[in-house]
Parts: structure tokens; C-alpha cells; sequence
């Protein structure tokens, strides 16, 4: 295996010419991008931008045409055995949208399966493992509960938990909150809020502007498959730079 | 008539339970079990293989599955029992049991059919929990084995089970190829008693009829243990509403 050792320096993720079209229609037109350790990014961008598909390219849920991405200094998309693309998927934590709880599994097991599965945890590291995420958010009386008997708030919190049961260095999300009633965004946002707090690498595909304020440390605009503007968020949503930037705004607005 | 049927009980049921034995092979009922449960226990896993080859993007897994499912619903059971009965011993010179060949066909025939159920439950199930189980780094057969099949297959138990239970009924077709099976038992019993094929006939159906029922119950009871379990998914089942549970319930 050619890992490289990853250093302080290099970005955490780090895109470069990223394209990718479905036919005829380029979805991602030439992304360069860089993600910085410890560092949090929300993208956001007008829906059928491309927002999400370039966040699923970062674990290699999407493929990609050209270019290359890299995640703690391993090239994700290139040729390589399906184990050793297992690995490196391991290490990048993915939250959903739709949550994608395993239904079968009780909370606790949802959490506590992958490890014992895919790293080859002992069943015991792993329970008290999960145990202390179930704790981390907020859900210790939820451990035998089954998904179906969870809100969504509490299902998109045991799927942020197990995420972080593989402890990857980086969590994507996939719009956490834009499946969940209003009253439960702000559990999972807080969640969010705490692992940002801590020092994770997160990149977040979100249309929660608050959030973004409170915890990003850039934003990244998105329209017609390019990153448009770049900028911490108070300069972004104080001063947009582009006029499509400033119309995405004054709609969110309204 | 009813005197009639216990008559013929009495007189034969030794041969009905285990046929010629020990004189001849194990037969009758005992015979009609035997491969019964062999055809199901070879036919599940087999059907799980096909489906997951079905499912394959490999072209050499794909095709030869493809074509299989589609062969063995086209033709009738009856032609490829006969088929393997005349054939294997004419291409391979081996003198192969009938019982054998009753089961190998049996095998291959449920387990295409059983393939299309489990590949059906599968497809059902859509993309998310696939892309969640690879997401935390499970490999394909992996994110199959742990996180798809166990509610794939849940969802579909009706549809297996009626698989099954056609299984055992298509076991009295070995009367053909002379399997001495409790069909066969009860065609011996009619050819010597010669005037009471109706009476003959309806044990046969009774025993039949009391298998797969008891078949059916276990099922609906393994079924309603696991939606228990579950009990998230899917409102504590009573007897009636389950059935329509399992038609209707998607995993959330």
C-alpha cells in the first residue's frame, strides 16, 4: 500500500480539476478546492448545482471523468484493489440526508456493527465505544431502540454517531437537516456544532445560512458545477461578490 | 368410504411411512421428507449465489445466470426431471440414483425460481442502505451479507415460502422416474387395491396437505418473531394483520 504519510501541511482534501457529466450534461465542471485540516466548509449553491454530487465524489460514491481528489493524502479515484478503496472509505465519515440507519440493527448495533465488521474491533471496545458516542449525542436512552421508533432528529444523530464509530479524520454531510421537521434541525445542528468544536474536518452541504455563520470557516458557493465564490462566511453573506451569488442570497431571504 | 381409509392405513402404512425398508430403498413419507428438506436446504443457498450473480456486473457471472432463470422458467419441470434422468447417464455413463437426479433437478429448478425472489427483494430495497454500508467501508459482499440480505430476505419470506411449499409438492413428480417416495407408495397401494384409487389417493393429499401447512406455520411464526424484534418497523403483528404487514411494510 503507497499511503502517503500524511503531514500537517497538506490539506486535508484537496481537489484538483475535478470534472464529471451524466451523458451530455456536465454536472462538475473543473473543481479546485481545498479542504485544510481541521477546518469546517459549507457548500451551498442553488439545487441541480452540483453540490451534492461533488460532496458523494469525495468517499467515491460518485465517480468522477477527470481530475483527481485526494483525502489525507491518498489519491481516492485512482485505479486500486476494491479492499484497499474499503480502507480508505472507512476513514471518511458520511452523513445522509435520508439518514440510511440500517433498519434491522438497533441503535447500538447500528453503531458498534462496521467497526466489529470492517476494522476487526473486539464486540466489546466496540460497545463501549458506541456507547460513549450514543452518549456524545444525547441518545443514551435510545441504545436498543430500533429506527423506526427514533424521530428523524434522532436517527440523523445515531447515523452522525455511527460515522464517527470508524473515527475518520474527516465527516462529509450530505444536507443533514433538509429531511428533518424543523423542531429537530437544531439537535443535529448542535451535534454538528460540537464536532466542529472539536477540531473535526468537516465539509457540509447545507441551506442552513445560521449555521454556516456560526460554524463555518469558509463557504463555498456552487452554481452550474463550479465553485463560484470562496470566502468566510461574513464576508460572504455580507458582501457576495458575483450577481448569482447575491440572487442565491436575496431568495434565501425571502 | 372414511372406514375404507382407515383400512387402507392399517393394512399399509408401513409402506406409506418408509416405503420398501429395510427390504428396498427408504421410501414413502421418510423418503418424501428426506428430499424435501435436502432440495430446500441446497435451493436457499443456491438461489442467494444466482441472485447475487444476477445482480453482478461481471458479464461471465451475469449471462450464464441470465440465461439459466430464464431456461428453467420457460420449461417444464417434468421435461428437465426426464431430461436428467435419460440424459446423465447417456453423456456420463454413470449409473446415477434417481433419487439424485430428482434432487439435483429439484435443486436447480427452485433456486432459479427462489433467485428471482431474493433478487426482487433486493432491487426493492433501492440504493441507500447499499451506499450507507459502503459509505463506512464495508466491502460489496460485506454491506450484502450484514446489511442488505437480512432485510431483503425478511421483507420477502412470503414469496420464499411459497417457493418452499412448492418444492415439496413438485417432489411427487419423482413418481416418474420411479423415486420411491410416498406418491409412489400410494400409486403401489392403488395398483394392488385396484378399486379404490379415490380413497387411495386422498391420504396422499392429506399428508401432503399437513406438511406444507405445518410449513406455512412455522414460517408465519419465524416471521412474526423477527417483526417483533423489529418492533419499530412494523406494529405488534396479530395473526390477521401480519400477512398484510408483510405485503405492504417498506423498511424505513
Amino acid at each position: 500500500m503507497n499511503t502517503i504519510a500524511p503531514s500537517k501541511n497538506t490539506p486535508m482534501i484537496e481537489l484538483k480539476g475535478v470534472c464529471k457529466s451524466y451523458g451530455l450534461y456536465e454536472v462538475l465542471k473543473g473543481i479546485d478546492a481545498e479542504v485544510a485540516r481541521g477546518e469546517v466548509v459549507v457548500i451551498c449553491g442553488p439545487s441541480g448545482s452540483g453540490k451534492s454530487t461533488l460532496i458523494r465524489t469525495v468517499n467515491r460514491l460518485e465517480e468522477i471523468g477527470s481530475g483527481s481528489i485526494s483525502c489525507d493524502g491518498n489519491n481516492i479515484h485512482r485505479p486500486m484493489p476494491a479492499q484497499e478503496l474499503n480502507r480508505l472509505r472507512s476513514r471518511i465519515g458520511f452523513v445522509f440526508q435520508s439518514f440510511n440507519l440500517f433498519p434491522h440493527l438497533s441503535a447500538i448495533d447500528n453503531i458498534a456493527m462496521s467497526p466489529i465488521r470492517v476494522k476487526g474491533v473486539s464486540r466489546d471496545a466496540a460497545y463501549a465505544k458506541a456507547t460513549q458516542l450514543l452518549e456524545r449525542v444525547g441518545l443514551t436512552d435510545k441504545a436498543n431502540a430500533y429506527p423506526g421508533q427514533l424521530s428523524g432528529g434522532q436517527q440523523q444523530r445515531v447515523a452522525i454517531a455511527r460515522a464517527l464509530a470508524m473515527e475518520p479524520p474527516v465527516m462529509l454531510f450530505d444536507e443533514p437537516t433538509s429531511a428533518l421537521d424543523p423542531e429537530m434541525v437544531g439537535e443535529v445542528l448542535s451535534v454538528m456544532k460540537g464536532l466542529a468544536a472539536d477540531g473535526m474536518t468537516m465539509m457540509c452541504v447545507t441551506h442552513e445560512m445560521g449555521f454556516a455563520r456560526d460554524v463555518a470557516d469558509r463557504v463555498w458557493f456552487i452554481d452550474q458545477g463550479q465553485i463560484v465564490e470562496s470566502a468566510p462566511p461574513e464576508e460572504f453573506f455580507s458582501r457576495p461578490q458575483t450577481t448569482r451569488a447575491q440572487r442565491f442570497l436575496s431568495e434565501l431571504r425571502h | 368410504m372414511i372406514s375404507d381409509i382407515i383400512v387402507i392405513i392399517r393394512d399399509y402404512w408401513l409402506l406409506l411411512l418408509i416405503g420398501q425398508y429395510p427390504n428396498g430403498p427408504l421410501g414413502g413419507l421418510a423418503a418424501t421428507l428426506i428430499l424435501s428438506i435436502l432440495a430446500i436446504a441446497f435451493a436457499f443457498p443456491v438461489s442467494i449465489a444466482l441472485a447475487l450473480a444476477r445482480l453482478s456486473k461481471s458479464p461471465f457471472l451475469n449471462w450464464p445466470v441470465t440465461a439459466l432463470v430464464y431456461f428453467t422458467r420457460g420449461v417444464p419441470l417434468l421435461m428437465l426431471i426426464l431430461w436428467g434422468y435419460f440424459l446423465v447417464p447417456l453423456a456420463t455413463g454413470a449409473n446415477v440414483p434417481s433419487f439424485l437426479t430428482m434432487l439435483v433437478t429439484l435443486v436447480v429448478y427452485q433456486g432459479a425460481f427462489l433467485s428471482e425472489v431474493v433478487r426482487g427483494g433486493i432491487v426493492a430495497l433501492g440504493h441507500g442502505q447499499m451506499e450507507a454500508a459502503r459509505a463506512l467501508g464495508h466491502s460489496y459482499l460485506g454491506a450484502m451479507r450484514y446489511v442488505i440480505l437480512p432485510q431483503a430476505l425478511y421483507n420477502v419470506i412470503p414469496s420464499i415460502i411459497s417457493v418452499f411449499v412448492s418444492t415439496i409438492k413438485d417432489t411427487t413428480l419423482g413418481y416418474v422416474i420411479n423415486v420411491p417416495d410416498l406418491t409412489f407408495a400410494a400409486s403401489q397401494i392403488n395398483n394392488q387395491l385396484l378399486t379404490q384409487p379415490f380413497q387411495v389417493f386422498f391420504i396422499l393429499a392429506a399428508v401432503y396437505y399437513v406438511i406444507c401447512w405445518s410449513l406455512t406455520r412455522v414460517a408465519v411464526a419465524t416471521e412474526s418473531r423477527i417483526t417483533r424484534k423489529r418492533a419499530g418497523m412494523v406494529p405488534l403483528p396479530t395473526a390477521k394483520s401480519l400477512k398484510l404487514a408483510a405485503l405492504t411494510d417498506q423498511p424505513s
